[in-house]
């Protein structure tokens, strides 16, 4: 075979014509639009999951309908889930608009609907739990004053929680959070509205399921709502100095799975190795990040870090295009000036390649002195490779 | 980074980056998983990202970790699809540049043709796998990879002649 017909058929067998469909781009943009908002540090499955309940309406609830809101349906379509806005209109969805007023707000639970796979955004603990629930809810302020809009610097300074808690399970322990969790949420005419999303609720339905809404922080808090170690009952503390309501989820009792929801409860108080697997491994990760930074800042305090490879140093090249090109035993970097060196910028760049394996890390540094004579070392780093280099 | 910039980098980067993605895991669901987590994860990074310094190679990078990472998690995703199932059901014709110009024969052996160099680079260990996927799915330049896996450009070149070869000794051997 010649080297240009297997160089063809790689190009051709290996290229992929598999393109990311536009409704999950939409997806990512919207949840990168979210994210970068967050100013809190929240561990990222807070965000991502779901829960599956079925709810009935609230005997005794101040339940009334909110025709001025958008639908559920709506609302996921907004979001840019045109799968889960479908799902929201199945004959599996309830359609509940209940609404209830606490401190300053109004907040109406619009729908629910639990099922497989009714989202464009998939969650990783789908592979263990495959269903999931998906509650809309909206936050109006009951003085008529629209909430911040989304560009609005005083967006999110009043963070809400929005959970379903389970009677008979200790809150703080057994949220969103914890379960696989997340939401999204945007504002729509001075309206906020939030789409939850968690493992499945329905196997705690003969139990009793609340959906819990509190202003002042975006977790659990007792100082919002009390737990009854008695009677497994959760209440909304009237004595709090913000809002705090809580919905009750009469789920259909047939659909309740014990022996599931036992193995669930068991599997949230003592979590496998995995999770403690990936723990370590993100730390690993972010010790990597940490220590690339500290190497990046002491470059730019001006030490030389590492240990110089004396036959290593040498006065780059240039090719055609003006780019510095540098070699040395196996490594050959060619960069544009401007990426390793600011205008006018003396001293060592603070972009250097790294390359390492178990044993030890090497770097290519690139200086330039006074005259704009540009040079490049290797030199040997002093720790071992981190975790996941 | 700011989050604009990283949007424009989905329009920009997305299409090369799901490929990268597809080949990495096989499958539709997963690559849409991890594609979107790539992006994600960028969000939490995005402040050690700059516009300017190759930002695709960073983002792929990301890819690559988070798919290590969710193989030693779960030895999950190791149910390799046959991809030219997966070809085909992103519909025919996808493959543009062979069916364009291909009579229905040839397409067919075309299928079988990529069908057995995909399994072989599936075969490949990651030291070799993922250059051949950076330089041929992700079209990305030796230089280019060489950021993004953190190794010199000299290895990558390497590592890409190892693969080829391997890739030529086991097609001449099973081609029919």
């Amino acid at each position: 075979m010649k080297d240009a017909d297997l160089e063809r058929m790689l190009r051709q067998s290996l290229a992929s014509a598999a393109e990311p469909e536009e409704p999950l781009n939409q997806s990512i943009i919207h949840q990168i639009t979210e994210r970068s908002r967050m100013r809190t540090n929240y561990k990222k499955r807070l965000f991502i999951g779901l829960f599956v309940a079925i709810f009935v309406l609230i005997a005794g609830a101040s339940a009334y309908a909110a025709t001025q809101l958008f639908t559920a349906k709506q609302v996921a379509e907004h979001l840019g889930d045109p799968q889960l806005a479908e799902a929201f209109e199945s004959e599996e969805a309830i359609r509940i608009n209940a609404a209830k007023d606490s401190g300053d707000y109004r907040f109406t639970l619009l729908g629910i609907v639990s099922g497989v796979d009714l989202s464009i955004s998939r969650h990783s603990s789908e592979d263990v739990y495959p269903n999931r629930t998906y509650a809309v809810v909206s936050i109006a302020r009951r003085d008529g004053q629209p909430m911040p809009d989304v560009p609005d610097p005083e967006f999110g300074k009043v963070p809400f929680f929005v959970s379903p808690l389970v009677k008979g399970l200790k809150p703080w322990q057994v949220n969103i959070a914890s379960m696989n969790g997340g939401f999204s949420e945007d504002v729509i005419d001075g309206v906020m509205y939030r789409i939850i999303s968690l493992d499945e609720v329905e196997i705690f339905a003969d139990r009793g399921v609340y959906l819990a809404i509190s202003s002042g922080s975006p977790f659990y808090s007792n100082d919002a709502f009390r737990y009854d170690e008695a009677t497994g009952e959760i209440h909304a503390r009237e004595d709090y100095p913000g809002a705090s309501v809580l919905f009750d989820l009469p789920l259909d009792a047939a659909k309740a799975d014990p022996a599931k929801a036992d193995a669930y409860v068991e599997a949230l108080s003592n979590p496998t190795s995995d999770s403690a697997e990936q723990e370590e491994q993100e730390e690993q990760e972010e010790d990597w990040v940490q220590w690339i930074e500290r190497l990046r800042a002491q470059v730019r305090a001006g030490e030389l870090i590492g240990e110089t490879i004396a036959e290593s140093v040498q006065e780059v090249s240039y090719d055609e295009s003006g780019d510095i090109e540098y070699s040395y035993n196996g490594w050959n970097v060619s960069r544009p000036i401007d990426q390793l060196f600011k205008k006018d910028q003396v001293g060592y760049s603070d972009y250097f390649p790294i390359s390492g394996d178990d044993e030890s890390y090497k770097a290519v540094l690139f200086h330039r002195d006074d005259n704009g004579i540009i040079t490049g070392r290797v030199v040997v780093l002093s720790r071992e490779c981190p975790g996941l280099c | 980074m700011e989050p604009d910039e990283l949007i424009e980098l989905v329009r920009q980067h997305g299409k090369s980056i799901y490929a990268f993605c597809y080949r990495l895991t096989g499958n539709k669901a997963d690559t849409d998983d991890l594609y979107q987590e790539t992006f994600l994860k960028a969000v939490e990074l995005r402040h050690k990202m700059d516009a300017s310094r190759n930002p695709k190679a960073y983002l792929l990078s990301i890819a690559i970790r988070l798919n290590r990472n969710h193989r030693r998690k779960f030895a999950w995703r190791q149910r390799i699809v046959p991809t030219s199932e997966l070809d085909a059901a992103t519909g025919a014709g996808t493959f543009d540049s062979l069916a364009s110009e291909a009579t229905p024969e040839d397409a067919v052996l075309s299928l079988e043709l990529r069908s057995m160099v995909q399994d072989a680079a599936n075969r490949l260990g990651d030291k070799l796998k993922l250059p051949l996927y950076l330089y041929y799915t992700a079209d990305m330049a030796v230089e280019e990879i060489a950021s993004a896996l953190g190794i010199p450009a000299g290895t990558v070149k390497s590592r890409l002649h190892t693969a080829r070869k391997l890739m030529r000794q086991a097609l001449e051997v099973e081609s029919p």
